[in-house]
């Protein structure tokens, strides 16, 4: 149980947030605007407090845009065609088809470069790979950029996007911490121009799971197993098997890939090298 | 404004390499970076091990002020990373050394930390190869180059392959010597049963860890040789400095030992280091005696930054202003893999081709002329006319450096 403190200071969070969605609306039209929605807790955070931010303001709700990288988990998809049906909201689904074709939808498979398309070929000499083939990996250095940042830049350019909200969040990763609410991408080479919104940055993992519980937003039932952050399928790992993510040391483990970083991990290394 | 990376291979002896000498080569690719590269010939590092090896390159200080027999990294050494990351300089490292995981203190000031600790290793393994080490340096490295291509990055690479226990892939050994067919099990057997109890009594038995040091040689080349042609892939070739160093060597019953302990012995404290500067095109060699401690301030020189007072040494560029006449290193004279409370420090200072060891422990001292005595195995500190002379100097090293 949250107390009274605890509860003001989740709804200062989310009247931080609902102030960037203001931001958005102020710039933007609502056709153009996407909410990113991985299915995933913080972009459902985003989604939800978009939601509540529509209403009170007596505005329309932007359409959604996930990705499927190809190796997604069922649970993902049926958690994100239940709640876009349940709340209304108009999802937009984003693959490299190409890609996916050429790898026989087959996990692991070699992609002959020359069977991609030219958009696909010149997207891996921009990334500075000169590659024959490839094995299809979601989240390996080429399998990322294809499979979703290709797929992201696509769909700004054919949906003619030009804000996106996303679920990013401050503490997520040491990378993170610079990053502003507002961000002006320029136009790229292959990247058409667009403005990112972060209104969650401030959250931390533990908001967001005291955020969710507290107002009974859904989520994927995959965190009650274990897991702490969904990406791929086979890339995600449980962190603590059995135990719900909210019920985890989140202040001292970290969020993505079940991180053990603690004292009996390096003893053990230096155990095996012969030093204890 | 220019980037720097530092390459680190954990136990490589500056022997091991071609270009320092090593017939037949096992560092080809490293060999042609030395063609256009200055080549440091005295590179000491400052401890014979790890632990008393990279507070020197890292943060620019001695073991003892590091935070002495202890693992954590002193909150008082600053690493020099946080300047850099204080002027905006993106930082990132990346290694499998579990002496310097984030737990015992080394993930301050890096935008981005990569210790492996998380990862499952095998007894046989115990460290993530040079290959993951690459793909999550190098994914970093693109990523960044494709979100900020204008901030400038250090990036510290570290390769734990060269480090036992030596059972290293049939492909390298096969380069090494075709003739021999052992498997992992038996390569593994020996790491527990002669290299852990130090049994250097077998010289037969030791050349046949040095082929597989050797092997393992080879395959780190290889790995450096993936970086590089990644960075070229990149197209920061012409605007990034690449300085290589390992942080000690590796003993091989030259002096009764085998394996890295508390031994200020060539073997262990003689280092590669070369500086791969795209604006010095061609060779050049430098014969100074410098040490590991001036690491930290050549980065900050190299990015154009003073000098910081917080770390030691100085920087080794331009090379006509290097004027240290000398350096010194201290560690725990411990002869196992494991160190004892009662395992007494030692410490070492060398100018030019003198070498001069202090003992703790007995109170010994030994003196050593490398130039006529390369495998350092004549004391002279019993007659040579400078003994007093460098004696003295060493014992303001180590008061100086804070004693005991």
């Amino acid at each position: 149980m949250l107390d009274e403190s605890r509860i003001q200071e989740l709804n200062g969070k989310i009247v931080k947030s609902k102030e960037i969605f203001l931001q958005a609306y102020d710039r933007f039209s609502v056709e153009d605007m996407r909410l990113i929605w991985s299915g995933g807790k913080d972009s459902t955070l985003v989604a939800w407090i978009c939601l509540r931010f529509c209403e009170e303001n007596n505005v329309a709700v932007p359409k959604a845009f996930t990705i499927d990288e190809g190796d997604a988990f069922e649970e993902i998809d049926t958690f994100l065609h239940k709640y876009a049906a349940e709340w209304n909201i108009e999802l937009d689904w984003g693959r490299n088809e190409d890609v996916l074709k050429a790898a026989n939808y087959t996990l692991n498979a070699d992609v002959n470069v020359s069977d991609l398309n030219e958009r696909n070929q010149s997207e891996i000499k921009r990334i500075g790979l000169d590659l024959e083939k490839f094995p299809f990996e979601a989240e390996s250095f080429v399998g990322n950029h294809l499979m979703k940042t290709v797929v992201f830049n696509t769909y700004l350019e054919e949906s003619g996007t030009k804000a996106v909200f996303q679920g990013l969040r401050w503490d997520e990763q040491p990378t993170r911490t610079k990053d502003d609410y507002v961000d002006d991408v320029p136009a790229g080479e292959l990247t058409p121009a667009h403005t990112r919104f972060k209104p969650i940055l401030h959250f931390t993992e533990r908001d967001i799971w005291d955020t969710t519980r507290y107002f009974k937003i859904p989520y994927c039932p995959l965190y009650e197993q274990g897991y702490r952050s969904l990406g791929a399928k086979t890339t995600s790992n449980i962190a603590e098997a059995g135990v719900p993510a909210w019920e985890q040391d989140l202040e001292n483990t970290v969020e993505r890939a079940g991180r053990r970083q603690d004292k009996e991990a390096a003893m053990e290394r230096l155990r095996k090298l012969g030093y204890m | 404004m220019r980037n720097v990376i530092l390459l680190t291979i954990d136990a490589l002896r500056k022997d091991a390499l071609g270009c320092y000498g090593a017939a037949p080569s096992r560092t080809p690719f490293i060999d042609s970076l030395a063609a256009r590269a200055i080549r440091f010939d005295r590179c000491q590092s400052v401890g014979p091990y790890t632990q008393a090896s990279f507070p020197g390159i890292l943060t620019g200080s001695y073991y003892f002020e590091s935070g002495l027999r202890q693992r954590q990294l002193s909150p008082q050494r600053t690493i020099v990373s946080e300047p850099l990351k204080q002027n905006g300089i993106a930082t990132a490292g990346f290694h499998s050394n579990p002496y310097m995981c984030g737990f015992f203190g080394w993930d301050r000031g890096w935008d981005m930390f990569y210790d492996s600790m998380e990862e499952e290793v095998s007894d046989m393994v115990p460290y993530m190869l040079g290959n993951t080490i690459n793909t999550k340096a190098l994914e970093w490295l693109g990523a960044h180059v494709d979100r900020s291509p204008e901030t400038p990055f250090f990036l510290w690479a570290h390769y734990m392959d060269v480090h036992e226990p030596y059972v290293p892939g049939q492909s390298y050994v096969d380069c090494v010597d075709p003739t021999l067919k052992m498997g992992q099990d038996e390569m593994f057997a020996l790491f527990k049963s002669v290299i852990l109890p130090r049994d250097a009594t077998d010289p037969g038995r030791n050349g046949l860890l040095r082929k597989l040091y050797d092997a393992h040689v080879l395959e780190v080349d290889n790995y450096v040789r993936g970086f590089f042609a990644r960075l070229d892939q990149l197209g920061l070739r012409d605007n990034t400095v690449v300085i290589i160093t390992s942080d000690h060597g590796d003993e091989f019953g030259e002096h009764g030992g085998l394996s890295h302990d508390g031994k200020m012995i060539s073997e262990l404290i003689n280092v590669p280091l070369l500086v791969v500067d795209p604006e010095i095109p061609g060779a050049t060699v430098c014969d100074t005696v410098v040490s590991g401690i001036d690491i930290p301030q050549t980065i900050l020189h190299l990015f154009g930054m003073d000098r910081d007072a917080r770390f030691r040494g100085e920087s080794l560029l331009p090379l006509d202003r290097y004027a240290v006449p000398g350096c010194y290193g201290e560690a725990i004279g411990k002869l196992t893999h494991k160190m004892k409370d009662t395992d007494q420090p030692v410490f070492f200072y060398q100018e030019e081709d003198l070498r001069i060891v202090h003992r703790v422990e007995g109170n010994s001292w030994q003196l050593y002329d490398l130039g006529t005595d390369p495998g350092q195995q004549t004391n002279t500190i019993a007659d040579a006319p400078v003994a007093e002379e460098m004696k003295e100097k060493l014992e303001a090293k180590i008061s100086e450096a804070g004693g005991v």
